[in-house]
């Protein structure tokens, strides 16, 4: 996950206060999720009509109305759910059709993970030309229809339920191959397996050991899924007649035996062995379900793209005065709501402005919301998330609470941003010049040829070679730092007042990296547009870098000229960040560190944020929250600045 | 892309082969268990009547030599006769039965793909919203209720009840376009409601990914509009496992049409491959298999010519 996707994992599992084993959570969880408890309550039913079925059945599932007075009946305090045309009691018919209906299963589930599983497991393992073989063949039986399947080993033995189910069981078996070759690939690949066989562990181990059990949560989810299509296939089989016998309290036959009936005699006639169906294959649907949310998989599947609005506390303070402000952000606070209901706070009381010509650097480690500050200045804070506090002025206008349409009209136009991760942003199946294109024809009113021609310009001031060739070119034929000069081309291409730079070169080799920084340097003064780059690289900054944002945990802790952190950094977070780097190195011993990680945005400390990896901590750090003041031209967060606190300038510690 | 769909054409040959191998080893399965000459004499076989018809169907040749006729017989498209009916083509049975069951297979892969896409589009659009859970729960039903059952429904509901269509039965193209089209609409959609569900669902969840990826993010920070970040940015990459998935469900919809049929009295495939399982009349299943196994490759080739449209990866690179 990148940086400024989520800043950090506000929906994590980082519950410090409980250390709960994984399978009670796993319990919990299911018992939580009423669609889970459903289909359990409705297993433990069909268990017991399975293993004692004259417990809950009432009457004799076989026992025919002799007297040809009770046929076709409805539901009655003697026969709950009616009768058939023979006068037998529906229900209890079909409770005794529960029993079939798991004899199926295990039959056709037996064959298909014992076929299954280990030829996947092999197939994995082994790899190469008869991996390729053992693939095709599989892929072949997987395409084809289960019913035929099913159908050609009733042909060949003869039909009953059980010889369908081995045809059922041996086409699911290629359901199982396919995952567990996948899991078995996956884990392959693993460095701990690659490790683990160096060591010397016997395949068997690193099989029982590794591979199984990342395999098994995979696996009993797929299994509850494909137990529902056995018993649908099965049931659609009998309903053929071509597999349980005619007189069996299958819910199949059952139907088979209403299908002649039931525009006669009423559509009560396939209620209720449909309804015991519909429900069983319901059931296995949401326990799979059920177990695949309760493993913790694909929860981030519902986050909302566009965000709900809410509305946004104003700000305390007033924004920066004068014609050339381009943007000015003040006391902004972005939120997350956890899917356990904490929210985590990713932005605290953000504050920045930025001026026509001039290059605001913002620095900080990763996780300490300088990207997150963009997006959501921006209007493009990422779902769930949201800004709850503060004011946004773009170009001299309030835009804090403009509507995604409104937004449409400045993003692109006045504002471009170039993202870290070239190739991620730009859309694998639109060619690259269409991509190009589009802000040119969406804000510059131009038709499609000018859009094109304008594009090919732009690509040949980024340098990329053979711009004509290379619009009508597929993203996955750029390199890195191709893809990041699109970029750059789409993000300058209707000459914006501001251009957000994320990260713009840290993909990309260092001869690349420098290039791009010049080639932005050369458009903005050309045109005098104002800059903020974003960065963890204090080289950049250096280089690029008026004015110096330093941000951590979601705060800002120091603003000022880019002279004065560089050379009188007034925050121990930007002295530490300083000494990281290479060019403050004396070639001797290792390269400082920072100690510590940021802390998680679910669980900042009490006091300053930075306390407790600061060598200058005192107490008071760790219990009060220092504001941000003004100390000569530059803001400051911390309780010492103006005390005894002496941060020697980098010079002075090399030597 | 001419290219690559050619390779893909060639890259059927081999799926072709495996299935025609797979339906004469039925036959030859079929035989061991002692049955075909048997069947064909009737009770109360003679010696000579079963000898006699074993050596008409060449059935004492070696192996590969019959398979090897057999296969040549089939290239040229003779199917053999029914072993019942010594008259009936299998070849012209199955012309007669295959035209109502591909035109409900096709009918219902229209209804479920269109409607299920515009249904998977929509829900995307506000995961957890209303409309979401209310498509999500109908299409969780649906998916678990097996598609005889809905049609039954259907055949009860709006046929018997309402009266607005026919509840059975099935008007040949050639004597009615609009009656062969009113006998379609009920097996269609009752075969097409679990397609519908199943895209919905895919699409749904594929839709979701696409709209968190880091190139919608970029295009909306180039001013890109709903309906175009929708359309032309998510959709056509959403769409590449959404049409594996209805790849495999066109090839089930061939399988699960026969029960619909029996539901609706629809003389197609369904009937004439459960009846020839009964009967154990091996030419007619032998024929039904391979025809059945031709569209089932027809569909993979289809599904496998889309993804070149889709993804520029795939055509590109093959």
């Amino acid at each position: 996950m990148t940086e400024s996707q989520l800043p950090s994992e506000p929906s994590g599992d980082a519950s410090p206060a409980k250390p709960d084993s994984p399978r009670r959570r796993f319990w919990r969880r299911m018992f939580r999720n009423p669609l889970g408890v459903f289909s359990m309550i409705w297993f433990a039913i069909l268990i017991v009509a399975w293993i004692w079925p004259e417990l809950l059945a009432t009457h004799d599932p076989f026992k025919q109305d002799v007297t040809l007075q009770r046929l076709y009946e409805g539901p009655s305090g003697d026969h709950w759910l009616g009768t058939d045309q023979f006068g037998r009691d529906f229900y209890s018919r079909v409770i005794h059709g529960a029993g079939l209906a798991f004899r199926s299963i295990i039959i056709a589930m037996t064959i298909a993970v014992g076929v299954g599983v280990p030829l996947g497991l092999f197939s994995g393992w082994r790899g190469g030309r008869l991996d390729r073989a053992i693939m095709w063949v599989n892929d072949v039986f997987f395409s084809l229809p289960i019913i035929l399947l099913a159908m050609a080993v009733i042909i060949i033995l003869n039909p009953s339920l059980d010889n369908a189910m081995i045809g059922v069981g041996i086409a699911m078996s290629t359901r199982f191959t396919r995952l567990t070759r996948a899991v078995t690939l996956q884990e392959k690949e693993e460095l701990y397996v690659d490790s683990a066989r160096i060591t010397g562990l016997s395949t068997r181990t690193i099989l029982s050991r590794y591979i199984a059990p990342n395999l098994m949560s995979s696996l009993i989810v797929q299994a509850a899924i494909i137990s529902g299509a056995i018993i649908l296939i099965g049931a659609t089989l009998s309903f053929l007649g071509i597999g349980s016998s005619l007189d069996d309290p299958d819910w199949g036959v059952m139907l088979n035996r209403g299908r002649e009936l039931f525009r006669v005699h009423g559509v009560w006639q396939i209620v209720p062995p449909g309804g015991a169906l519909i429900l069983t294959v319901l059931a296995f649907n949401l326990l799979g379900d059920a177990i695949r949310d309760a493993i913790g998989r694909d929860a981030s599947n519902n986050a909302l793209t566009i965000t709900k609005r809410v509305s946004v506390a104003p700000a305390s303070t007033s924004h920066a005065e004068g014609d050339d402000v381009v943007l000015s952000v003040r006391d902004m606070d972005v939120e997350f709501p956890g899917t356990d209901g904490r929210i985590s706070q990713v932005l605290e009381g953000v504050s920045l402005d930025v001026r026509a010509g001039e290059t605001l650097g913002v620095v900080g480690e990763s996780g300490s919301g300088k990207s997150m500050t963009m997006l959501s200045a921006l209007g493009l804070t990422p779902a769930p998330g949201r800004m709850t506090r503060g004011s946004v002025q773009f170009d001299g206008r309030d835009v804090t609470n403009l509507s995604e349409g409104e937004w449409q009209q400045i993003r692109g136009k006045d504002v471009g941003i170039i993202f870290q991760e070239p190739i991620a942003v730009l859309n694998p199946a639109i060619k690259v010049g269409k991509q190009i294109m589009e802000p040119l024809m969406i804000h510059m009113d131009m038709n499609r040829d000018e859009a094109r021609a304008r594009a090919a310009e732009l690509l040949a001031e980024v340098r990329v070679p053979d711009p004509e060739r290379r619009l009508d070119q597929y993203p996955h034929e750029f390199s890195g730092g191709m893809a990041q000069r699109v970029g750059i081309a789409m993000a300058l291409a209707c000459e914006p007042k501001l251009l957000i730079a994320d990260e713009p070169s840290t993909a990309l080799d260092v001869t690349v990296q420098g290039q791009i920084l010049d080639l932005m340097a050369e458009v903005q003064q050309r045109r005098n547009m104002a800059i903020i780059l974003i960065t963890h690289d204090l080289g950049v900054i250096a280089e690029a870098a008026d004015r110096v944002l330093v941000m951590y945990g979601g705060q800002v802790m120091e603003t000022a000229s880019a002279g004065d952190v560089f050379f009188n950094p007034k925050h121990p977070y930007s002295k530490a960040l300083l000494d990281t780097m290479p060019q403050n190195h004396s070639g001797e011993g290792a390269l400082a560190v920072i100690p510590g990680v940021v802390p998680s945005a679910t669980a900042w400390p009490a006091g300053c944020r930075f306390a407790p990896r600061c060598a200058h901590a005192i107490d008071d750090c760790v219990t009060t929250m220092p504001p941000l003041e003004q100390v000569e031209s530059d803001m400051v967060r911390c309780l010492r600045h103006g005390t005894d606190l002496v941060l020697a300038d980098p010079a002075e510690a090399d030597a | 892309m001419a290219k690559y769909i050619g390779i893909r054409v060639l890259a059927t040959i081999p799926l072709l082969f495996a299935i025609a191998v797979v339906t004469f080893l039925i036959a030859v399965a079929m035989e061991a268990n002692g049955s075909i000459a048997g069947q064909v004499c009737g009770e109360g076989a003679t010696i000579e009547c079963i000898a006699e018809v074993e050596e008409s169907l060449g059935l004492n040749d070696p192996l590969p030599s019959r398979f090897v006729s057999w296969l040549g017989d089939v290239v040229q498209g003779d199917l053999g006769v029914s072993l019942l009916d010594r008259n009936a083509g299998v070849g012209e049975l199955i012309g007669e039965r295959i035209w109502p069951s591909l035109s409900i297979v096709g009918l219902s892969l229209i209804i479920g793909i269109s409607l299920g896409m515009l249904m998977g589009i929509i829900a995307a659009i506000q995961p957890g919203g209303l409309v979401d859970r209310i498509f999500s729960i109908t299409a969780a039903s649906v998916i678990a209720a097996p598609g005889f059952l809905i049609g039954m429904m259907l055949s009860w509901g709006i046929g018997v009840e309402l009266g607005w269509l026919s509840p059975i039965g099935y008007t040949p193209f050639g004597e009615s376009v609009t009656g062969w089209f009113k006998s379609l609409i009920l097996p269609s959609i009752a075969l097409g409601m679990p397609t519908l569900a199943i895209v919905q669902r895919q699409l749904r969840s594929s839709m979701a990914n696409a709209l968190q990826s880091r190139y919608v993010l970029a295009a909306r920070a180039r001013g890109v509009g709903r309906a175009t970040l929708i359309g032309r940015h998510a959709l056509p990459n959403a769409m590449i496992p959404t049409i594996t998935v209805i790849g495999f469900r066109a090839a089930a919809a061939i399988g699960l049409t026969t029960a619909i049929e029996i539901v609706f009295g629809i003389r197609g495939m369904g009937e004439l491959l459960v009846t020839s399982i009964l009967n154990r009349n091996v030419t007619v299943l032998q024929g039904g298999m391979l025809v059945v196994g031709l569209v089932v490759a027809t569909v993979n080739l289809l599904v496998d010519i889309s993804y070149g449209f889709l993804n520029p990866k795939v055509r590109l690179n093959k």
